[in-house]
């Protein structure tokens, strides 16, 4: 479902009541632009249509789709971006790989490693609230500071390489990769859940106008702990994904999903300003983002010109954010 | 006033004059002999310069071998780390001229900087050793790299020959553009040393993709390039190192064609220990971590003595010669991990290297 604060007023109850349907045209657009690609793609090359490359784009997306997830509820909210997502990527997936070293069983490495993050985003809250600082420069602070104690803590690291953790992110089910299936999930929940649960109306509210929500009775400080602790969470979730699926991994590996997790977001529809997006569009964003570099590929370019295609699209992405709010504003 | 009086004035106005010349004299001889005491107290001093490029341990290593090294010789040591990044080394160029070393040694993954490195510590008059990357003026300690590619390559080559008859499906080149020369040697010499073995591979089989040289940063480029070759089903890999190589493996893992790929890489970062992917088939190790051993038996030891070597810094006519060391994965399980290396390097009789301490084939 579609929410948008109507007019910058605040949605605390019914979500059809205040929150109304919208975002879908951004759905058409970027499903359109999805399949114009892939059909472009397979006319060039007809192998393109294959399970190899459902594969290769399914992988892609699946750490891209939680980590945008967490940072689509920063953004709703009103916390603009959570800048430090590539330390809690890496701070978490250390967590797992350390935890998994020493024979712990895997249902508490998944707590532990997802409370974690929480921890994280709790800590990011923490400063932002107390401090009354803005989000984006706390987490870009954070960010640093957390890159730095990481280099500190290990050089290299990864999941034990014949443990059953390792083979889930390496195999697959129904054709998917195991790892996508819990990004389509958490996705969907969140999507669902956002504008039916308490928190997440607030947070739509405080998104639209703190003024206005608080002028309601809303909690700014409970809600900013909610949302970060959440998006903190989501990067947890993505650390145990990235440490299942991936290689020896170094501190500074997670500064690579920043740029896409960050274009996904806004391609999403969700709103810079706060107050407006739908976390399921993030399946289409995610999921055309993803196969941009696989495309590229078989048009005989090089994965190099990834980096310029997705600073490309995310330029556009904010254009498009950019005249979506004057409309609004108007 | 007579000539006996202006003589006398004379010589009665030098006394004070004299005295004062006695006192700056005596002042003179007492600073020059504190100086030239000091001069004889002074200690060596080395400067140490490491990559900082998180990617690898063996660059932290580097910097702890040296270390070790230099308190055990009862120099002063300082280390700087060049954070892999280029302003950072030509930063830590003032530093070490302004601390007055002695001699410097670096590992610059930057090789733009040297230029303008070689400039500063030419200006100082102070002798350089760099680690694996040429540059003109400062003394080459490190390996033959062309000669690691080949030999690395060769041995991929003969696995490929004796499994697939020579008829891989593809050969997957894993780059790392930012090594510049280094990895055209590297990847280069592997992909030369494969068709020594396998000449008539052709053309259209070779495929590159960029992999930074980490697993995680090439993982989603081997991905999609694998995914671009869905027919390939006997795949071999070669590149800058063994991060790289493993990026392709790893995404061969996730495609589900992973009993399909062979890589062999270079420096042994991933093939000691328990944790060795296994269709990593092999790599060169360079003993990296212990590269000081060489620059201070052969250039620093010298340079201390006052005796400085003739400057070679021609990576083909080295200062001082790293031998590469191929190794199958079975060889390099018997070979200690890294840490338990640098014990026993540091514990050898002096000037010992880690190929003769731990290369299986010598």
């Amino acid at each position: 479902m579609a929410y948008q604060v109507i007019g910058r007023s605040v949605a605390t109850s019914r979500p059809g009541a205040r929150v109304r349907l919208d975002g879908w045209g951004t759905a058409v657009v970027v499903a359109l632009a999805w399949l114009l690609l892939v059909v472009a793609s397979a006319l060039n090359r007809s192998d393109f249509i294959s399970h190899q490359t459902v594969l290769a784009v399914t992988f892609t997306m699946s750490i891209v789709g939680v980590l945008a997830v967490g940072q689509a509820l920063v953004g709703i909210s009103g916390g603009f971006l959570d800048l430090s997502q590539p330390t809690s990527l890496i701070l978490t997936a250390l967590v797992a790989a350390r935890l998994l070293a020493v024979d712990i069983n895997v249902a508490v490495v998944v707590v532990i490693t997802v409370a974690v993050g929480a921890a994280w985003g709790l800590l990011n809250a923490l400063i932002i609230v107390y401090g009354k600082l803005n989000p984006v420069i706390v987490t870009l602070a954070t960010n640093f500071v957390g890159l730095a104690a990481l280099f500190l803590l290990f050089q290299i690291a990864e999941a034990p390489i014949n443990s059953g953790f390792r083979d889930f992110g390496r195999s697959s089910t129904l054709g998917l990769p195991n790892i996508w299936w819990p990004m389509v999930a958490l996705v969907l929940i969140v999507g669902f859940f956002l504008p039916r649960t308490r928190y997440g109306r607030h947070a739509i509210a405080v998104g639209g106008s703190r003024f206005a929500a608080q002028a309601r009775g809303i909690s700014l400080r409970q809600t900013r702990f909610a949302i970060f602790t959440a998006a903190g969470a989501c990067a947890g979730m993505a650390g145990l994904l990235f440490a299942a699926s991936s290689g020896p991994f170094t501190p500074s590996s997670g500064t690579v999903y920043l740029l896409p997790v960050i274009a996904a977001t806004i391609l999403a529809g969700v709103s810079l300003a706060g107050g407006r997006g739908n976390i399921w569009l993030i399946l289409l964003s995610v999921g055309f983002l993803s196969t941009v570099p696989t495309s590229l590929v078989f048009f005989g370019l090089s994965s190099d010109w990834q980096a310029i295609f997705q600073g490309f699209i995310l330029i556009v992405a904010v254009a498009i954010d950019g005249y979506r709010e004057r409309n609004v504003a108007r | 006033m007579s000539a006996k009086e202006k003589s006398m004035f004379k010589s009665g106005g030098s006394a004070p004059l004299r005295g004062l010349g006695m006192i700056a004299v005596s002042a003179l001889v007492l600073v020059a002999s504190h100086t030239a005491g000091e001069a004889q107290d002074k200690k060596f001093k080395l400067g140490m310069a490491v990559g900082g490029n998180p990617c690898c341990e063996w660059m932290k290593a580097q910097g702890d071998v040296a270390r070790t090294l230099a308190e055990q010789r009862g120099w002063d040591y300082i280390e700087l780390s060049n954070n892999d990044d280029a302003a950072t080394a030509l930063k830590n160029a003032g530093i070490f001229i302004q601390e007055g070393v002695d001699a410097v040694i670096q590992f610059n993954g930057q090789p733009s900087a040297n230029p303008a490195l070689a400039q500063r510590f030419g200006s100082a008059n102070i002798p350089v050793v760099t680690y694996d990357i040429a540059q003109p003026g400062f003394y080459f300690v490190g390996i033959d790299n062309l000669a690691a590619g080949h030999a690395g390559g060769e041995a991929l080559g003969n696995i490929i020959k004796e499994k697939w008859n020579c008829e891989p499906d593809l050969v997957i080149s894993a780059e790392g553009a930012a090594a510049g020369i280094v990895n055209t040697w590297r990847t280069g010499g592997m992909r030369d040393g494969l068709k020594k073995v396998c000449p008539d591979i052709p053309e259209e089989k070779w495929v590159s993709f960029e992999s930074q040289g980490q697993a995680t940063a090439g993982l989603p480029a081997a991905r999609d390039l694998l995914a671009a070759h869905p027919e390939a089903k006997k795949m071999a890999v070669v590149g800058l190192n063994d991060g790289g190589v493993l990026a392709a493996i790893n995404a061969a893992e996730q495609l589900g064609r992973a009993d399909e790929i062979i890589g062999w890489g270079q420096d042994g970062a991933f093939i000691t220990g328990d944790n060795v992917n296994p269709h990593l088939a092999g790599s060169v190790f360079y003993f990296l971590e212990g590269y000081a051993v060489y620059a201070l038996r052969d250039v620093i030891d010298p340079i201390a003595a006052g005796n400085p070597p003739p400057v070679k810094d021609d990576a083909g006519d080295p200062a001082s010669r790293v031998e590469p060391c191929p190794v199958s994965a079975e060889q390099a399980a018997k070979v200690p991990d890294m840490p338990e290396r640098v014990k026993l390097l540091l514990a050898a009789p002096p000037g010992t290297t880690e190929y003769e301490l731990f290369c299986p084939n010598k």
